[in-house]
């Protein structure tokens, strides 16, 4: 749920509030590759999806444009959109848990439906999707890292408490054969997104890499040009492979001041800032996007392995992305404040209450709800 | 905020999701889902701020699209809880603020602003306190100021709301319309709720047939809206349907625990003519606003005083609580149900505070 509330807008419907995005080869198969989106962090047992919502997928194929430091990616044009759509269930207004349908547009223009919760999921030529509750595969301490934040200081205990444990979301996964289904590649990049269908549809959340908007964005403080700037509203609104220009210098500078207040809390600049005051993550942060090499073996801790490659001017060995059981937070920590020259951030949270598996749908069962006696 | 690039949306996908926000019933059970999701939170482990606040919030809107008081009575209780746990921050004490306001007692703000809570945030609660007691100047002050600074729809809404009730139709009319405009989410609940506002504003002016719509409109969105298809049912009875107006009202005043339902109900079959069942509701009626009165005067003086000046037939207490409702709001509405209970009781010599 690295996601979870990232914005006022958000809010307004969990069911738009996008938490989580994963994509990652399929541990079973290689020409699959696995594509997760979670809404509704913290969902009880009668969520449902908005009737009034497009789940989107987005993948672009993508390569390594270029190493070194400023390294980016080169995303082409050419786009494979997976729609999700869900019905009003016809029994909503009787029953407690009403069976939902959903459907899914595939690039091809083939339609699959599929049973909300039902644990097969649908299928089509080349793909699996599945929709449902499930356990919330994230997990941190959001009160360390708010004190982090607050103290200026690492704050995260030994044995930390896990903020989203027993909790549970809605997931969408798409497992696709991706040479069948998808042009170009082996390496894509990809990004979810909410949408407000219309005549002029909107955007009403976009995510790509974990923790961008929350721990990477939402600080205003330490940002010397937009102290009193909501910025994650704006940010949401935008094309992650189309940045508008008008908005990129109030989010590089939001992200330069953010980043360089984390490397400071060890007390050693791991990350020098260049000439123009710009950290050397930001900019491959702001390619605000999974980049997944579906040419590559499964591997359980793979996020950000590309880029790090990138940044070293050295050849990927694993399929990047992002993986269900990955520890985040510590992988983030470490990177931000250390860069890894030095030892593991850990934030005192080692799992979730519940392992995914590496068989479809990947995602634990949802979590019984947990009984208040007040 | 400049527009984006374009979204492509295929065409199909229009017409299949056409739907601008969520279903009603869909957006209830996610209100739902969000409560037990939260309320664990709130009371395992640490005690968590903002997940208390956002719970009371939650809890608040469930009680405000079903008519339930004992939702409210429960969100009280736990920013009660709140502030004994967390009264350091601001963060609490607007919450409570928050959800007292409902029961029309005001407090706190004073204090969150001490503790250095968003400006924006206490004026806006402060901006709806002075509306609530009929301070109007001041409230058009603080909301024109915010919908300057930042007209979302929020603020354009909230605007529309204060310039309707100071009667100002054609402006009101024009700021409902934007803030429908402005609107970017997809959750029924703000809609549904402007709407509402809306019909309130056209019954007060007499307009029943503009009410009506408003009103329908919000059910459609939110079926179980109980407000709405309680003042539905009012239009209703007023333009002599009769029939649709008493089934409409069965169900919320079986349902509902607030008595407006039930003597609504007695008020039209008194009229109609059936005295016995009319008798039965009244009774009903007569004792939740008893119970509700003892525990929330300032919340409660109104309704009451309305039922037992009408349905309720007790004009005597109806005064008494009429000044009971001057006394904490001087809007007009107040000062006119003082003069009927007033009128009702004969008060000769009476002397009405202007």
């Amino acid at each position: 749920m690295s996601d979870h509330f990232s914005g006022p807008r958000a809010l307004a419907d969990p069911t738009a509030d996008i938490s989580d995005v994963f994509a990652f080869p399929s541990p079973e198969s290689p020409q699959h590759l696995v594509l997760v989106m979670d809404v509704f962090g913290k969902a009880g047992p009668t969520a449902l999806f908005s009737d009034a919502v497009i789940y989107r997928f987005r993948l672009r194929p993508a390569r390594i444009g270029s190493t070194g430091p400023g390294a980016s990616f080169a995303v082409e044009a050419d786009e494979f959109a997976f729609d999700c759509v869900f019905d009003v269930p016809a029994t909503a207004k009787e029953a407690t848990h009403p069976a939902q349908r959903g459907h899914c547009l595939m690039p091809s223009g083939e339609t699959i439906s599929f049973r909300v919760n039902h644990e097969s999921g649908g299928r089509g030529e080349g793909v699996r999707v599945f929709a449902g509750q499930r356990s919330d595969p994230f997990f941190l301490d959001v009160r360390m890292v708010e004190k982090t934040v607050a103290t200026r200081q690492l704050a995260f205990k030994k044995v930390g408490s896990d903020t989203l444990y027993g909790t549970n979301v809605l997931a969408i996964v798409l497992e696709l054969e991706w040479a069948k289904l998808l042009k170009g590649g082996p390496m894509f990049a990809v990004v979810c997104e909410t949408l407000r269908p219309g005549k002029r549809p909107i955007r009403i959340e976009r995510v790509g890499r974990p923790e961008i908007k929350n721990v990477s964005l939402s600080w205003k403080m330490f940002d010397q040009v937009n102290r009193d700037l909501e910025i994650r509203d704006l940010y949401n609104s935008e094309d992650a492979f189309n940045l508008a220009p008008d908005y990129i210098d109030a989010y590089r500078a939001r992200m330069n001041a953010n980043l360089a207040f984390y490397d400071s809390l060890d007390r050693k600049i791991d990350w020098p800032l260049d000439e123009h005051g710009n950290h050397p993550l930001t900019k491959i942060l702001l390619a605000d996007f999974l980049a997944v090499d579906a040419s590559k073996p499964f591997s359980e801790t793979s996020y950000f392995e590309i880029e790090q490659a990138m940044l070293k001017d050295r050849a990927h060995v694993t399929g990047g992305g992002r993986w269900l059981n990955e520890d985040m937070m510590d992988f983030i920590f470490t990177l931000y404040v250390n860069a890894g020259n030095g030892p593991i951030i850990k934030d005192g949270i080692d799992g979730p209450i519940a392992w995914s598996t590496k068989v479809f749908p990947y995602m634990a069962p949802p979590n019984p709800p947990k009984v208040v006696q007040r | 905020m400049k527009a984006t690039a374009q979204i492509a949306t295929p065409a199909r996908w229009c017409s299949n999701t056409s739907r601008s926000s969520t279903d009603g019933t869909i957006a209830l059970l996610n209100l739902q889902a969000q409560i037990d999701g939260l309320e664990p939170d709130a009371w395992l482990g640490p005690p968590d701020v903002e997940s208390r606040a956002a719970l009371i919030e939650l809890i608040t809107l469930r009680g405000l699209i079903l008519g339930c008081i004992a939702d409210y009575e429960r969100a009280e209780e736990i920013a009660e809880q709140l502030v004994h746990d967390a009264g350091t921050g601001g963060v609490a004490f607007v919450a409570r603020a928050r959800i007292r306001a409902v029961f029309h007692r005001f407090t706190d703000l004073d204090i969150a602003e001490r503790l250095s809570l968003d400006a924006e945030i206490i004026n806006s609660e402060r901006a709806a306190i002075y509306q609530a007691l009929g301070r109007y100047d001041e409230a058009l002050a603080i909301r024109e100021a915010a919908t300057d600074r930042r007209a979302s729809f929020e603020n354009v809404s909230a605007l529309a709301g204060l310039r309707a009730e100071r009667g100002e139709i054609d402006a009101a009319e024009r700021l409902y319309a934007e803030s429908r405009n402005r609107y970017r989410g997809v959750s029924p609940f703000p809609l549904a709720l402007l709407d509402f506002q809306s019909g309130l504003m056209w019954m007060n002016n007499g307009r029943l047939d503009d009410a009506r719509s408003s009103f329908d409109a919000a059910r459609r969105r939110v079926p179980a809206y109980a407000p709405a298809q309680g003042h539905l049912a009012e239009v209703e009875a007023e333009s002599g349907e009769i029939e649709t107006a008493v089934a409409r009202l069965y169900p919320l005043a079986i349902s509902s625990d607030d008595p407006d339902y039930a003597a609504q109900l007695a008020r039209i079959l008194a009229d109609v003519g059936s005295t016995d069942e009319s008798r039965r509701w009244c009774r009903q009626a007569a004792a939740h606003y008893d119970k509700l009165v003892a525990r929330h005067p300032e919340a409660f003086a109104d309704h009451a005083a309305e039922f037992w000046l009408t349905a309720g037939a007790d004009p005597t207490k109806a005064l008494r609580l009429a000044k009971i409702n001057l006394e904490v709001r001087r809007t007009p509405r107040a000062y006119d149900l003082l003069l009927r209970a007033v009128g009702a009781n004969d008060a000769n010599g009476m002397r009405v505070p202007r």
